[in-house]
């Protein structure tokens, strides 16, 4: 097996006496794209958040790629190479789509203390690649918050990507898309992770996606982790079934 | 028909030139080119008053980086405009030993130590109240701005308490009006330029980042508490520069340089230009003080005037006067575009949070 990129050593967050992740144990080899599934309140949100500086543990510890990074700030996390797209748009709804991600790039090239130079000749080139990657090329010129809900989604996984992450974590990247939306963004995700060797873990409601994509599914319930495995081993467990996937999808 | 198709190619041309230029430069550029022209008008009085929107006006501009760009409003910037002043007349007092004659060089020390003493009260706050945002931020800075006040204000032997201090005469050669006005139309201009690159820079680029969505900006990357850290530094610091030209101006400084009044003429003259341009809080300065100027030449009820001219703005117009003249022009262009398949269409400037416009260059 590669080396773990990630891993979650008894993790537990409580919420006054509600725990929304209990003794949570989980790795990630580095390369491996999961996916993390659940009924709306599994905790999965709070997990990410856990793990990506929102929250800090209660106890527990996260390793990144060798690294304690338990407890550390946000902004130290995404500098460290960990990405995040969020479940809700956030992206900066007055600043054109190049803008948007051209302040990505400015924080990952560490260049964000010049005061002099200027930033619209700055990181263009890493800007415009990861916009065509996106398939935002043509919308450079428009401000954010006039998008459509799949191009939010697009320029919200266009900003995570900015900061070239080794571990991207995607908080339902297709919601709100079209079923061409969503092949296009998975297909996106799949090469990065094939061809770059992106680790990546993503939550994700449209059962269709989480079987076609991930090549290792954790069901998570009220906060605990039920269930890991392949689709298949997932898909097929009964427990599985009662909980979340039902017959449906099956 | 052939004229009306000449108009709207002039619409479209005027339309690439406006979307690429935006307002600011053309409105900076008329302005200097009038500022230039100030002092051939009779007299001193509209001179000193020129030297006056230049200086106020440097002072809100500072405020607006902290405004306008970073999107945290402050009640206390005047603390950093009253401590620049502060520094640099007390230099003067100590150069000038009671006679009130410094020599040019003494003149420019005492002026060159205003924006580090600025910087460093900025930073000192700076440290305590990037802590928070909204409304804690603006109070914290309040109560920072009034605390300073009360110092300055106490501190008798060594700011002299509420007398202030007085005759702060510069060097011979710049008593002239019309030189002190060019003086400090060059610092000003050099001090504009400086802001306007920095707002045009990575670093400028962070601080509409974290004014958008200072959730996301952290997880890009960015430390958003010690980059609101800088830019307070770097807001105090040209504060400090109005702060330093105000003395030798008014031939004296007072603790109220430092109150909360003083902030919201800061305040007032961002919201009449437009916070959401980088020259609005100049050419609020432009109205406010011509009209302070003005009105009180009329009646005493300046306070009045002024007020319901911030109430007309704030209901009619929230992007300020340069909002709605951008708003007017993009009305203009969206109508001129109409059937030659431009899709012109410029969106009228809505309030948006802590009013800073949709529309605009900042």
């Amino acid at each position: 097996m590669p080396r773990p990129i990630l891993e979650v050593i008894g993790l537990n967050k409580h919420f006054g006496g509600i725990y929304v992740t209990n003794n949570v144990n989980f790795t990630m080899a580095e390369g491996e794209q999961v996916a993390m599934i659940g009924p709306n309140g599994a905790g999965k949100s709070t997990f990410f958040n856990l793990l990506t500086g929102y929250h800090s543990p209660d106890e527990g510890q996260v390793i990144f790629d060798g690294q304690d990074i338990t407890r550390w700030s946000a902004d130290a996390i995404v500098r460290i190479g960990i990405s995040r797209a969020f479940q809700i748009s956030n992206i900066f709804p007055r600043l054109t789509v190049m803008e948007n991600v051209r302040s990505a790039v400015h924080a990952h090239m560490d260049v964000t203390l010049n005061m002099f130079g200027k930033a619209e000749q700055i990181g263009t080139d890493e800007t415009v690649h990861v916009l065509d990657l996106c398939g935002l090329t043509g919308k450079i010129d428009t401000p954010a918050g006039q998008l459509s809900q799949g191009d939010k989604k697009k320029l919200e996984l266009a900003i995570a990507l900015a900061g070239q992450p080794k571990l991207l974590f995607l908080d339902e990247p297709t919601a709100g898309m079209s079923r061409d939306e969503t092949q296009e963004t998975m297909e996106l995700v799949d090469r990065l992770n094939r061809d770059l060797g992106l680790s990546v873990l993503f939550t994700e409601h449209d059962m269709s996606v989480v079987f076609n994509h991930a090549e290792r599914v954790t069901l998570l319930h009220r906060g605990e982790i039920i269930i890991e495995g392949t689709p298949d081993e997932v898909r097929d467990n009964e427990t599985a079934k009662q909980i979340y996937l039902g017959e449906q999808h099956l | 028909m052939i004229n009306g198709t000449e108009n709207k190619s002039a619409a479209g041309l005027f339309r690439r030139l406006y979307s690429s230029i935006g307002l600011s430069f053309p409105v900076s550029g008329a302005l200097f080119v009038v500022a230039l022209l100030i002092p051939a008008l009779p007299g001193a009085f509209w001179t000193e008053v020129a030297t006056e929107i230049l200086i106020l006006g440097l002072f809100a501009m500072s405020f607006n980086l902290i405004y306008g760009y970073m999107g945290q409003i402050t009640f206390g910037h005047a603390a950093f405009f009253g401590l620049g002043s502060y520094a640099t007349a007390m230099l003067f007092r100590e150069f000038s030993g009671g006679t009130g004659e410094i020599a040019t060089w003494q003149f420019f020390i005492a002026l060159a130590a205003g924006p580090p003493v600025a910087a460093l009260g900025a930073f000192v706050v700076g440290i305590f109240v990037v802590r928070l945002t909204g409304i804690y931020f603006a109070i914290l800075t309040l109560a920072f701005g009034e605390l300073l006040f009360f110092v300055v204000f106490s501190w008798y032997s060594f700011t002299g308490g509420d007398d202030g201090i007085q005759r702060l005469l510069p060097p011979p050669f710049f008593r002239d009006a019309n030189v002190y006005y060019y003086f400090t139309l060059v610092i000003v201009v050099l001090a504009m330029l400086v802001m306007w690159r920095i707002t045009r820079s990575p670093f400028g680029y962070v601080l509409r980042a974290m004014r958008e969505n200072p959730l996301r900006t952290r997880f890009i990357g960015i430390n958003v508490q010690r980059y609101m850290l800088i830019n307070f530094v770097v807001a105090g610091t040209f504060a400090g520069i109005a702060g330093a030209l105000w003395g030798p101006f008014t031939r004296s400084v007072s603790p109220l340089l430092l109150g909360w009044q003083e902030s919201g003429i800061a305040i007032f003259m961002t919201l009449i230009g437009g916070s959401g341009f980088f020259i609005g809080p100049m050419a609020g300065s432009l109205i406010y003080t011509f009209l302070q100027a003005y009105v009180t030449g009329f009646t005493v009820y300046w306070p009045l005037t002024i007020g319901l001219i911030i109430l007309a703005i704030v209901l009619f117009s929230p992007g300020g006067v340069l909002g709605m003249l951008d708003a007017r022009i993009g009305r203009w262009l969206a109508r001129e575009g109409d059937g030659d398949g431009m899709d012109a269409e410029v969106p009228e400037a809505t309030p948006g949070d802590l009013g800073v416009e949709e529309k605009g260059d900042a």
